[in-house]
């Protein structure tokens, strides 16, 4: 058994997994250890006995079967004579929680531990979320009867920092409040499950009490008819979407800006659009700075005319796809992302795919020269083959008054599984901006202009797919 | 020295409206009702009469009219009584009065209008400024009445330039009485299942003050009029305390025919608006006539539950009776 470390802060005490003298590369945000560590007065203490015999009766884990655990101090700071604690540390790596939280969030050097907010950064699901690794990490080592509970906790505590992310500043406090005190690495103790069911119960009441407020209609839509909320509802679902069901990889994030309007213009495939919801999520989930922004999608208005698409559509922040709506959005300084191809590019067979189709009239260049903004070029590749269309069935179509009726593989012989995609692995790549800021006011309604706009941003994406496909090295 | 004529103010939104021109005391206010007014009207001098088109010129001659103010249509502020009265009144009434003008030498009318004109067509931009032409067809009622008025009033402006016209496109009126929040406060109200269009209303207080600008202002063409925000149809159901029941589109007229008629109420517009939304931008107000909503659909909505009927809840009862206190003293 290597040496433990052992802190005690205030009048709690906190025991650190093991760390074995070997295991000392520092984890990536830590550059150097903050400087502030040192001053404390620290002092080594033996480790606590209780600690000592459950880490004997669980594992003896050696050195080499520690796969570097994050030695962290887990306790909150709740005492005002937080200043004097005892930290102990072990040269020589120093690393506890307070301090990686604040070196990663400030990056500045210069961690200030106030008592309340030591225990979780900014967004305390991230914490959690470093905290569950660690307790699954932990888990692989432990016997069997253990290793079921510790993924037991890794998924609730899983759970309660994916639940955190909806949270209000006020209901993170709350779960903060439940949670001081209680060691979230040390799940074979009863009071890792007494906190933990404690947030999960306070979870559950907010969970029912966001459903009530709901059904007294007490949210809020913006005039397109777009609710925050349900963009928070389904955004878990996307987000597996983009990164499990596909393995998004964004290109040029940077290209989209932070502040102010842009239209982002994309090849469009896929018979259901897909894509428009995987380059939402691509800003939402990896934008470097603002990863709230909300792209509005425009959609064709014909899905408006289409009983439960069309509320759905219109509550995640898409909007029919007029001139009028893409001017209105942009002169509002929103994001806008639009699929010049339309029909023709939702409907391409397979065997088209990656060929774009014409950019109808060039209307989406007119409403960004109107309205100033600037163009984002955006190549998705990996949705063209995400239902693999042989044939149009125009005639059956026309009969259901549908814009297309696709025959893949799949749909309709599998009826409602047929609808769902495949697997393929996809990139996308936002093209660096294309500034409309040289053109006059007059130009939206110059055709020349237009056109050779239009033509450009065309020749960028198909170049851009081009490069992607020739790169890429397999279909899934 | 001004005289302004309220045509219509025998109707809650005409009596506050005389009300608020009264503070202004450089205007003479003079009003036709076709009822008594129910709220205190002011310094208005009113008469309740219906005037054809040869006595209303004389009228304004007599006083020296120089602004009239048209509300008085038939379903707007009311139950409509049949539809051929209804559209003799809005359609033939307002050309007559707008006849009249013409003739006394009126300089000013304003005249009242719905957002519901532009039609509710997924071929609209999702937010309809004033240019968006009136809707030539699927309108009904008093939205058909008044798309015809529009039509007029447009091809009247043109032919009569020394008369300003300005039209008061308004979204769904609450507070006091208002088809639209019978419908929502009704047991579960009916909606087209797979749609939830949104929606804008406006509260009373707001249409008022937008009516007494546009009324002491040179001003001439349409402006819309809605709150800030807008609601979601069942959740402005939700918000009147009631949750919606989604049902195929033919079910909801045929329910309000055939069901109960003393509970079920019908939907006030065309069915076309439980499936499309019909949202406006009020920038035009807001920057011609310095108009700012005070109340938020939300608000409305909620506090207008009662639809102008006394409520149980003892707290709202004391409020009323407070806020008339401090409004004598």
């Amino acid at each position: 058994m290597p040496d433990s470390i052992e802190i005690e802060i205030g009048h709690q005490s906190a025991d650190v997994v093991s760390l074995p003298a070997e295991a000392t590369s520092p984890p990536v945000e830590i550059a150097s250890p903050p400087a502030e560590v040192a001053s404390p007065p620290a002092e080594v203490a033996s480790p606590k006995p209780r600690r000592a015999a459950r880490a004997k009766r669980v594992a003896e884990p050696t050195p080499e079967s520690v796969p570097a655990p994050k030695p962290r101090a887990r306790k909150p700071h709740t005492d005002a004579h937080t200043e004097d604690a005892d930290v102990q540390v072990t040269p020589p790596h120093v690393d506890t929680f307070a301090e990686d939280v604040d070196v990663r969030i400030a990056g500045t050097g210069v961690p200030k531990l106030t008592p309340a907010a030591a225990y979780w950064d900014v967004h305390p699901s991230d914490s959690l979320h470093e905290v569950e690794l660690e307790v699954r990490n932990n888990t692989s080592q432990q016997p069997s009867q253990a290793t079921v509970m510790g993924h037991v906790a890794a998924g609730l505590i899983d759970l309660i920092g994916e639940n955190m992310r909806r949270m209000t500043e006020e209901q993170v406090e709350k779960a903060r409040e439940l949670l001081r005190g209680t060691d979230l690495n040390d799940y074979l103790e009863p009071g890792f499950w007494r906190g933990i069911g404690m947030v999960l119960q306070y979870q559950v009441q907010e969970q029912v009490d966001f459903i009530k407020r709901r059904l007294r209609g007490e949210y809020e839509v913006d005039p397109y008819g777009m609710d925050i909320e349900m963009i928070e509802v389904v955004r878990p679902f996307l987000a597996f979407m983009y990164r499990t069901w596909w393995r998004v990889e964004s290109h040029g994030l940077e290209h989209v800006p932070a502040e102010g309007r842009a239209l982002l213009v994309s090849n469009h495939s896929g018979v259901l659009p897909w894509d428009g919801a995987m380059i939402t999520t691509a800003v939402s989930a990896d934008h470097p700075v603002r990863p709230d922004r909300i792209v509005r999608s425009l959609h064709l208005h014909w899905f408006s005319t289409l009983p439960f698409v069309a509320p759905a559509l219109a509550a995640t922040g898409q909007v029919p796809g007029l001139p009028e709506n893409a001017v209105r959005l942009l002169e509002n300084d929103e994001l806008v992302c639009v699929f010049p191809e339309g029909l023709k590019g939702v409907g391409k067979l397979y065997k088209d795919r990656y060929k774009l189709a014409r950019f109808g009239r060039g209307g989406f260049v007119q409403a960004a020269l109107r309205a100033r903004a600037p163009i984002v070029p955006v190549a998705v590749v990996g949705a063209e083959e995400i239902y693999p269309m042989f044939y149009n069935a125009e005639s059956f179509a026309k009969l259901l008054g549908f814009p297309y009726f696709p025959l893949t593989p799949f749909f309709p012989w599998l009826g409602l599984l047929g609808t769902i995609p495949l697997p393929t692995r996809w990139s996308i790549t936002f093209c660096p901006p294309i500034s409309t800021e040289e053109y006059g006011p007059r130009a939206a309604d110059d055709p020349l202009t237009v056109l050779a706009l239009a033509e450009r941003v065309r020749d960028t994406i198909q170049e851009t797919i081009d490069l992607r496909l020739a790169e890429r090295t397999s279909l899934f | 020295m001004s005289t302004v004529l309220i045509n219509g103010i025998g109707s809650a939104i005409g009596a506050q409206v005389a009300r608020q021109i009264s503070t202004h005391d450089e205007v003479t206010v003079l009003g036709i009702a076709r009822c008594e007014p129910p709220a205190p009207v002011g310094r208005a001098e009113w008469l309740v009469a219906h005037l054809n088109g040869v006595q209303l010129t004389e009228l304004l001659q007599a006083e020296h009219v120089d602004t009239l103010i048209h509300l008085d249509f038939a379903g707007a502020d009311a139950p409509v009584e049949g539809h051929e009265v209804a559209v003799q009144q809005n359609v033939i009434g307002t050309m007559e009065i707008l006849g009249a003008c013409a003739a006394a030498g009126v300089s000013h009318v304003v005249v009242r209008s719905h957002i519901g004109i532009y039609g509710a067509n997924p071929k609209n931009p999702t937010i309809l400024n004033e240019s968006r032409p009136v809707a030539r067809s699927g309108l009904s009622g008093l939205l058909r009445d008044l798309a015809e008025v529009e039509h007029f009033l447009a091809e009247f402006a043109l032919k009569h330039p020394e008369l300003s016209v300005a039209i008061l496109r308004f979204a769904p009126i609450v507070g006091g009485w208002s088809p639209l929040i019978e419908y929502f406060a009704q047991p579960s109200p009916r909606i087209i299942m797979g749609f939830d269009p949104s929606m804008q209303v406006l509260h009373i207080d707001d249409a008022v003050d937008a009516i007494v600008r546009a009324a002491l202002s040179p001003c001439a063409g349409a402006f819309n009029f809605a709150a800030d925000d807008a609601v979601c149809i069942s959740q402005a159901i939700r918000l009147s305390g009631q949750q919606p029941t989604s049902t195929f589109e033919s079910m909801i007229g045929l329910s309000a025919s055939v069901g109960d008629r003393t509970k079920l109420r019908p939907w006030p517009f065309d069915i076309s608006f439980l499936r499309h939304s019909c949202v406006v931008d009020t920038r035009r107000a807001k920057d011609v006539l310095g108009w700012s909503p005070v109340h938020r659909a939300v608000d409305s909505i909620r506090t207008a539950r009662q639809n102008g009927r006394a409520s149980d809840d003892p707290a709202v009862s004391e409020a009323a009776m407070r806020a008339f206190l401090s409004r004598k003293g």
